[in-house]
């Protein structure tokens, strides 16, 4: 059972000081958790503490990828107008 | 230590201070004490902004809040707003950058952490560069701008650091409306959302303010102005934090355009028009100093305000560059006292221009609004087509106020953008609306003629000129030939 940050992350840095089992360190091209020592915070918190504070939607999943920030739950953005407006910036 | 009360007057009926007839200078209303530590501050003193560089150093990636207006996959070269940055830097490389710029731009007083992402989320990064620069640089001032979730916790820490200003970013006081610009915060180990977490963001914004000022530590506010939003609330912010002690409140349009990435972008939410923005700005000034030249920059800015000259001082340039502090705080020092006494002699030339108006038979005109082409010294140097922004100036019958600047597209940047160039000079004048004349050290035959069709007279006749006193010629010019109506706007201002 481990956390995984995937190739969206920023390297913003929010989320590393506040892992309660150091699992997360810095690498390229972007920070990293050790799944051997992530915990899912199961033990020291209510919600797992990286996912809590990362602002980037879909940066961090669980162990069957499923993202602990969907899309638009942290923007406000409804996916859908999201895809409508790149769409409309990509055609011009 | 106690602030003073500041400015009761609205600005429209001029400034309060006796010595002067301008109702442009922010300082004015301003204790001796407080002046004397913002004199050389681009970012406080708009006056200084003519002569002084900042620069902005990216150690603080992350944020503990989440805004509307922000997008923090931040990574541009070509953007110049809040929250963006080319290259993060550690503090040991932000502290041999500063040095390196110091040394290069004399000129440079103030040093500041200002993201991208919130200094006090990253209070090692942020700490560690402050007490670095504090030892080794001691003549450059710091400060840093916070959204203030974290800021009671650090006023003491700031407080050890020569850190003698703070800008609180503060967009709201009724977490109903600030639900609608912050979409969670980070607090506790939780993330909060919606009303309960900009009701805890506001609660630690406000402790903070009063904090600092309990500290003797110089709070200016910043709010970010959302048409719809909070534009009819921020007269009320102002008021609020004004009673508390911030010396300096500095209204902000919001940017948002789709291709930002930010929720206001991409949902539609419009900025306000720069005429709504300075209608705001003269709202609030009844009751405070407002701040009226911010060029929003970037969190990894160099330079005066409103030029980026970031491109010199890459880390790879900078690793490559040999400094020799002492030396150049020594360089630094002569230069900097050049500076003063230039400032000081201009103005006291334009207090004295100002007098000779007041005292020449009062004008019952209008206002009218000028835009100005210059690059600093506070004089009109630049050609119109070079301009990359304009300031724009008031002038009625009780002298001159600076209201604002606008940024342009620069039309003319050589062979390369020619092609556009046509869309880029309308869409230049179209960012003039509102005002009558531009004043500039040149101006070609085209944006001449075009700028005339849109009723905007461009006028270079006062090139390398002090601007407000050009302004003022210019005014009595239009007068004398009758272009300006009597204004119901004094009666209303003098009521």
């Amino acid at each position: 059972m481990a956390l995984k940050i995937i190739e969206t992350c920023v390297n913003c840095y929010a989320c590393e000081p506040l892992c309660p089992s150091k699992a997360i360190y810095e690498a390229k091209p972007h920070f990293k958790i050790n799944p051997r020592k992530c915990t899912e915070c199961e033990d020291d918190f209510p919600d797992a503490q990286c996912a809590s504070i990362c602002p980037i939607e879909g940066a961090i999943v669980d162990s069957l990828g499923a993202p602990l920030n969907p899309p638009g739950s942290l923007t406000g953005i409804p996916p859908e107008r999201m895809a409508e407006v790149m769409a409309e910036l990509q055609a011009h | 230590m106690e602030l003073p009360v500041l400015n009761e007057k609205p600005a429209a009926s001029g400034c309060s201070a006796g010595s002067c007839g301008s109702t442009d200078d922010q300082l004015n209303h301003l204790s001796d004490e407080i002046r004397a530590k913002v004199e050389n501050h681009p970012c406080y003193s708009e006056d200084a902004h003519h002569y002084f560089a900042r620069m902005h150093v990216a150690v603080a990636p992350a944020c503990n809040i989440q805004c509307h207006y922000c997008n923090r996959k931040y990574d541009c070269a070509n953007e110049s707003r809040p929250g963006v940055v080319s290259e993060l830097l550690t503090p040991d490389q932000a502290v041999k950058k500063t040095k390196a710029v110091a040394a290069n731009i004399p000129q440079m007083t103030v040093l500041g952490i200002a993201g991208p992402g919130d200094p006090l989320a990253n209070p090692e990064r942020t700490f560690e560069t402050f007490r670095r620069l504090s030892d080794e640089a001691p003549d450059i001032k710091l400060c840093v701008s916070t959204n203030g979730l974290a800021l009671p916790q650090s006023v003491e820490e700031l407080s050890k650091h020569n850190i003698d200003h703070v800008t609180i970013t503060i967009n709201c006081v009724d977490p109903e409306i600030g639900a609608k610009i912050y979409p969670w915060i980070f607090w506790n180990n939780r993330r909060i959302k919606g009303v309960k977490g900009a009701k805890i963001l506001i609660e630690q914004q406000q402790k903070g303010l009063e904090m600092l000022v309990a500290k003797g530590i110089l709070v200016k506010v910043n709010s970010v102005m959302i048409p719809g939003v909070n534009d009819k609330h921020l007269a009320e912010v102002s008021k609020i934090v004004k009673a508390k002690g911030a010396f300096l409140h500095n209204v902000m349009p919001l940017i948002a355009e789709a291709e930002h990435g930010t929720f206001y972008g991409v949902m539609g939410q419009r900025g306000p028009t720069p005429l709504e923005l300075q209608a705001l700005q003269d709202d609030c000034s009844g009751d405070m100093n407002m701040m009226r030249h911010c060029r929003q920059c970037r969190a990894d800015a160099v330079g005066l305000l409103g030029e980026d000259r970031g491109d010199e001082f890459t880390m790879d340039k900078i690793e490559e560059m040999e400094i020799d502090y002492q030396a150049a705080m020594e360089k630094r020092k002569v230069i900097h006292e050049a500076i003063a006494e230039e400032m000081h002699s201009k103005r006291s030339a334009k207090a004295d221009a100002h007098a000779q108006f007041a005292q020449e038979e009062k004008l019952q005109t209008r206002p009218v609004l000028m835009a100005v082409a210059t690059s600093g010294q506070g004089l009109i140097n630049v050609h119109f087509g070079h301009a990359k922004e304009f300031l724009i100036y008031e002038a009625s019958p009780d002298g001159v106020r600076f209201i604002s600047h606008r940024k342009t597209d620069q039309y003319c940047g050589g062979d390369s953008t020619c092609g556009e160039a046509e869309s880029a000079l309308q869409r230049t004048i179209r960012s003039l609306e509102g005002c009558e004349t531009v004043l500039c050290s040149k101006i070609g035959y085209e944006p001449w003629d075009m700028l005339e069709q849109a009723g905007i007279i461009p006028n270079g006749e006062h090139a390398m000129e002090p601007i407000e006193q050009a302004v003022i010629a210019v005014y009595k010019e239009m007068a004398a030939a009758g272009k300006l109506e009597p204004s119901n706007e004094l009666e209303r201002a003098s009521a």
